[in-house]
C-alpha cells in the first residue's frame, strides 16, 4: 500500500485523488493553486521547501465585500497616493519560505498587485496595490492561494518598546566602548606623566556619558523615584542609588583631578542592564495574547433596508435592525432566525464540534458561524452588549503588584548594604577621617546589584524560549512566575481535555463491506464539513487507498452531501436527507444511504486527547485539579472512574459560573492556574491568575491569556511545568554567584582597595558570568 | 604629542558615525525581521533564470 501524499499541502490523498502533470492533489482547493502558480511561473515555490502550500478554504464570493465600504476601507489603507494603495495585511498561514517566495512574487500572478513584502516574524505582509483595484480583490486572491488574510485584529496597537531598547542600548555601548578605549592607558599607569592628555580624555568621557545617564538609564532613575515616592522599594531603588553613586564620584574625580575615574563602569553598568531589559522584552510578535471578541467577529454585516441590501459597520447595527448571514460568517449579535432551519457552529464559543440545529424564531446567541443557506435574522442586542460580549465588560482584572518577591529581596538587599555602609563609615571616621566618604561612595558603587538583575531576565527569557521550542508560548516572561505560584489547575472540558476536531466515531448498522467503506471515506473527504472529518478521520487506517473516482459531488449546506461513486449514488447527512425519521434526538449522528437504500448511521462522540488521564494523574501529585463543563454530565462516571483525584467535577457551568468559581478560589487564598479553549472559558481564562488558552493553530483565534499552549503539546503539561518550576533553581544558582560577586566587592571597598581598575574588571566579569550561567544552565533542558 | 588630540577626536568622531549607522538601521527596521531576508536573498537569482526565458517581470521590491 503506497500511501500518496498531496503535491500542494501534503496532506493524504485518499481515493483516486486529482491527477495532473504526474502529481497527485487531495481536492480541488489544491489542485487550482498548482495550476495557478505553475501557468504563472512560480514552480519554485515546491522546490524551496516540498508540500509547502496550505489547502485553501472554501469560502463565498461575497467573504470579502465588507472591505469596499469606504469607511471600513479606509481602516485597512495604510498610505494612498494618486496611483497606488499601501495596506498591510496579517497572513497567520504564513509558516515557511516558500510562502515568502509566493508572496513576494504575487505580482506575476496579479499584475495589478505592484509589490509585496512579508514581514516573516509578525506574519504581515506589506502590499502595493493599483488603486483601482478593490480591496476586497486583493483578499480574494490572496485567499485563493491559501492565506486568508485576518482583519479582525486591526486593531491592535503592537507597542513598538523593543526599538527604544535598541536606541538606548546602541547610545549605551557606544558610550561604554569609547570611555573604554579613551581610559585604556590609566589603566597601565601610563598617562601619569601627561595629566593635559590625561584630563582632555576625561572630559571627552564625561561629554559621552552625559547622554547614558538622561537617556540610557533614565527608566531606571524613573521607576526607583516613583517607587520611593510611593514609599515601596523595587530592585530599581539599589541599582539607582549605584548609578547615582558612580556618576557623582566619576564627577568629582573628572574636574578635581583630572583623572576618568569610574566612568567607563558606569557607561558598562548601564549598557548591560539594557541588555538584560533587551533581552526580556523579545516576546513572540506574532502572537497575540490580547484579543477580544472584537477581533472574533466579522468587521461588518449585511443589513437589509428594505429590500436592499447595505454593508455596514458592526457598531451601527441597532436592536430591531435585519441582518443576513451567510454560510460560514459568525453571528456578530444576539438575534432571532427569522429564516427557516439551519445549524450554528458552537465550537469557538463552547470548544464543541457538533453543529446545533435552530428552528425559525429561535433566540440566538452571538458567536456561532452559521452553517447552511443564506439566513435572515433580528437584531435582539447590539454587539457590544452582547450574551458574550458581556463577559469582557465584566471582568476587570485586579491588577496585583507583580514583583512582590522580588521587592522583597530588593528591601533585605537595601538594608543590608545602607547597614554596611554606616558601619564602615563609623569605623573609617575613627580610623582615617579623611577617607570615610570615598569609602562610603565605594561600597554604593560596588554594591549595585546588576549581576542581580540580570539574573532574571536571562533566566526567565532563556526558559520562556525553551517552553515556546516545545509548544507553550508565554505572553511575557512575568508569566513563569505565576506557573510556579500556581497550587490549583482547573481545566475546562470541552475543546480541552477533549478534542474539538475528531470525535469518536461508531457505526451503527450492517457491517460495510471494504467496498462500501472506501466510497463513503471518498465521499467525505470531499467536504470540510468537521463531521465528515472526522468520518474519514476514522475510517481511514482501516483502507487501503482505491482508484474510485468521484463524480457529481454536491454538498446541501446543513443536510448533507451525495455524489455517484462507480455508478452508486452514496448519500451522508441528517436523517431528513436520507429519507429518514429521525428517532434518537438526543445523540449526534450522519445517516449513510447507497443507492437510496438506508445502511446505517455514524454516531459522534467526543474524545478525550491522548494521554490526557496520564497527565491529568500525574498532576495530581503536586496539584488540586478541578473540571469545569458547559455539558451534561454524561463523561461523569468515566472521568470519577479514571482520575479518582479530582474530587471537584462541575457540570453544566456557564461562563459566568465558571468565573465565579475561579474568583471563589482565590479568595480561599489559591493561586488558580485556568485552561481553557473557547470564548467562554475567556472570562475565567482573565480572572485566573495564570491562564493558559488551548489552541489547535496557535495563529488562529484564542481568546485573551497569558500564554498559549498548543493542542498537541497538552499531554506534555506536567513536564512544561516542571521546566518552569526549574527556573526558580537556575535563579536560585545566579542570586548565590551574584551575592558572592557583590561580596568580593564589598570586601575591597570597605577595606578602602577598590579601584576604578577593579571595579572595571568586576563589573563586566560578574554580568557575564551571570548570563553564561543562565544560559548553560536552562540550555539542556 | 599633539597627534593624541586629533587621534582621540578623530576615533570619537568615528564612532558617531557607527553610532548614527545604528539608529538609521533600527529605524529602517533592519531588526524587524530576522528571516525572511536571509530566504529572499535567494530569490533573486532564480529570478533573473525566469526572466531570460520569459519577458521581465516589473517586480518592484522598493519598501
Amino acid at each position: 500500500m503506497s500511501q500518496k501524499s498531496c503535491y500542494h499541502c501534503g496532506d493524504d490523498v485518499i481515493g483516486k485523488g486529482i491527477n495532473i502533470d504526474d502529481k497527485n492533489f487531495c481536492c480541488n482547493g489544491c489542485k487550482s493553486v498548482y495550476q495557478l502558480l505553475s501557468s504563472n511561473n512560480l514552480g519554485g515555490f515546491y522546490n524551496l521547501e516540498s508540500q509547502a502550500g496550505t489547502r485553501p478554504k472554501k469560502g463565498n464570493n461575497h467573504q470579502f465585500s465588507f472591505l469596499d465600504v469606504e469607511d471600513i476601507r479606509k481602516k485597512f489603507i495604510d498610505f494612498e497616493d494618486d496611483t497606488s494603495s499601501h495596506t498591510t495585511l496579517f497572513l497567520p498561514q504564513i509558516h515557511c519560505s516558500s510562502c515568502i517566495y509566493l508572496l513576494e512574487n504575487i505580482h506575476r500572478i496579479e499584475p495589478r498587485i505592484k509589490s509585496c513584502q512579508v514581514n516573516f516574524v509578525k506574519r504581515e505582509a506589506k502590499m502595493i496595490f493599483d488603486k483601482e483595484m478593490p480591496l476586497s480583490e486583493l483578499a480574494t486572491i490572496l485567499s485563493k492561494i491559501g492565506y486568508t488574510p485576518n482583519f479582525g485584529n486591526k486593531k491592535e496597537q503592537k507597542k513598538q518598546q523593543s526599538k527604544t531598547y535598541l536606541y538606548k542600548l546602541g547610545v549605551a555601548g557606544f558610550a561604554f566602548g569609547s570611555i573604554m578605549l579613551w581610559t585604556f592607558p590609566e589603566y597601565f599607569g601610563i598617562e601619569k606623566t601627561n595629566p593635559e592628555i590625561r584630563q582632555f580624555s576625561a572630559y571627552l568621557a564625561f561629554i559621552v556619558s552625559i547622554p547614558v545617564l538622561l537617556y540610557s538609564a533614565n527608566e531606571y532613575l524613573i521607576s526607583a523615584f516613583k517607587a520611593i515616592k510611593y514609599r515601596s522599594i523595587n530592585l530599581d531603588v539599589p541599582i539607582s542609588i549605584g548609578i547615582i553613586a558612580l556618576y557623582a564620584e566619576s564627577v568629582y574625580q573628572i574636574f578635581w583631578f583630572g583623572s576618568t575615574g569610574y566612568i567607563d563602569s558606569f557607561a558598562g553598568f548601564v549598557f548591560f542592564l539594557l541588555i538584560g531589559k533587551w533581552f526580556q522584552s523579545k516576546t513572540y510578535q506574532s502572537l497575540s495574547f490580547e484579543r477580544d471578541y472584537t477581533s472574533y467577529f466579522p468587521v461588518a454585516v449585511t443589513k437589509l433596508d428594505g429590500s436592499k441590501e447595505i454593508i455596514v459597520e458592526i457598531d451601527k447595527v441597532k436592536i430591531g435592525d435585519k441582518i443576513i448571514i451567510r454560510n460560514q460568517e459568525v453571528l456578530p449579535c444576539d438575534a432571532v432566525l427569522t429564516s427557516k432551519e439551519i445549524k450554528i457552529d458552537y465550537s469557538f464559543v463552547t470548544g464543541e464540534s457538533i453543529p446545533v440545529t435552530k428552528k425559525k424564531g429561535e433566540f440566538i446567541y452571538a458567536g456561532g458561524k452559521l452553517l447552511g443557506k443564506k439566513s435572515e435574522f433580528v437584531v435582539e442586542k447590539e454587539s457590544s452588549r452582547s450574551h458574550l460580549t458581556q463577559l469582557w465588560n465584566e471582568v476587570n482584572k485586579n491588577e496585583m503588584t507583580q514583583d512582590s518577591k522580588e521587592d522583597k529581596l530588593s528591601t533585605y538587599f537595601l538594608v543590608a548594604i545602607l547597614v554596611i555602609a554606616v558601619i564602615a563609615g563609623v569605623y573609617w571616621f575613627f580610623f582615617d577621617q579623611g577617607r570615610t566618604v570615598e569609602i562610603v561612595v565605594s561600597i554604593l558603587i560596588v554594591a549595585c546589584p546588576c549581576a542581580l538583575a540580570l539574573s532574571k531576565p536571562f533566566t526567565y527569557g532563556n526558559i520562556m524560549r525553551v517552553l515556546g521550542r516545545r509548544g507553550l508560548y508565554l505572553k511575557n516572561n512575568l508569566v513563569i512566575e505565576s506557573i510556579n505560584d500556581t497550587t490549583d489547575i482547573v481545566f475546562d472540558k470541552t475543546g480541552t481535555l477533549t478534542t474539538n476536531s475528531t470525535n469518536q466515531v461508531r457505526f451503527i448498522g450492517d457491517e460495510l463491506s471494504q467496498n462500501q467503506t472506501n466510497q463513503i471515506i471518498l465521499l467525505a473527504n470531499s467536504s470540510t464539513h468537521p463531521l465528515s472529518i472526522s468520518i474519514v478521520k476514522n475510517l481511514k487506517n482501516s483502507t487501503s487507498t482505491t482508484n474510485f473516482e468521484l463524480v457529481n459531488f454536491r454538498e446541501i449546506e446543513g443536510k448533507g452531501i451525495e455524489g455517484n461513486i462507480n455508478g452508486d449514488i452514496i448519500k451522508i447527512g441528517s436523517s431528513h436527507f436520507v429519507g429518514q425519521t429521525n428517532l434518537n434526538k438526543n445523540e449526534t449522528s450522519s445517516h449513510v444511504s447507497i443507492n437510496r437504500k438506508h445502511i446505517g448511521r455514524f454516531v459522534f462522540q467526543s474524545e478525550f486527547r491522548p494521554g490526557i488521564v496520564d497527565l491529568l494523574n500525574k498532576l495530581s501529585l503536586k496539584y488540586r485539579l478541578h473540571i469545569l463543563s458547559g455539558d451534561k454530565d454524561k463523561d461523569k462516571n468515566f472521568i470519577e472512574k479514571e482520575i479518582p483525584a479530582i474530587s471537584n467535577l462541575h457540570f453544566k457551568q456557564s461562563p459566568k459560573d465558571k468565573l465565579s468559581y475561579i474568583s471563589s478560589l482565590q479568595e480561599d487564598g489559591c493561586n488558580v492556574l485556568m485552561i481553557g479553549d473557547g470564548l467562554n472559558d475567556a472570562g475565567a481564562l482573565e480572572v485566573a491568575n495564570t491562564g493558559i488558552a488551548i489552541s489547535e493553530d496557535i495563529f488562529r483565534f484564542s481568546p485573551k491569556s497569558d500564554a498559549i499552549l498548543k493542542a498537541t503539546k497538552l499531554y506534555e503539561l506536567n513536564k512544561l511545568f516542571a521546566t518552569s518550576n526549574y527556573s526558580k533553581t537556575v535563579l536560585n544558582i545566579c542570586y548565590l554567584f551574584s551575592i558572592i560577586y557583590n561580596l568580593v566587592g564589598l570586601s575591597f571597598a570597605v577595606t578602602g582597595n577598590l579601584t576604578p581598575l577593579i571595579a572595571a574588571i568586576l563589573m563586566p566579569l560578574s554580568s557575564i558570568s551571570i548570563v553564561l550561567l543562565s544560559t548553560l544552565l536552562t540550555i539542556k533542558k | 604629542m599633539g597627534i593624541i588630540y586629533l587621534m582621540l577626536i578623530v576615533s570619537f568622531v568615528i564612532a558617531i558615525i557607527f553610532l548614527l549607522g545604528f539608529f538609521w538601521a533600527t529605524k529602517n527596521g533592519q531588526f524587524d525581521d530576522d528571516y525572511a531576508p536571509s530566504v529572499r536573498i535567494l530569490f533573486e537569482d532564480e529570478e533573473n533564470e525566469i526572466s531570460n526565458t520569459k519577458t521581465k517581470s516589473n517586480g518592484n521590491r522598493k519598501v
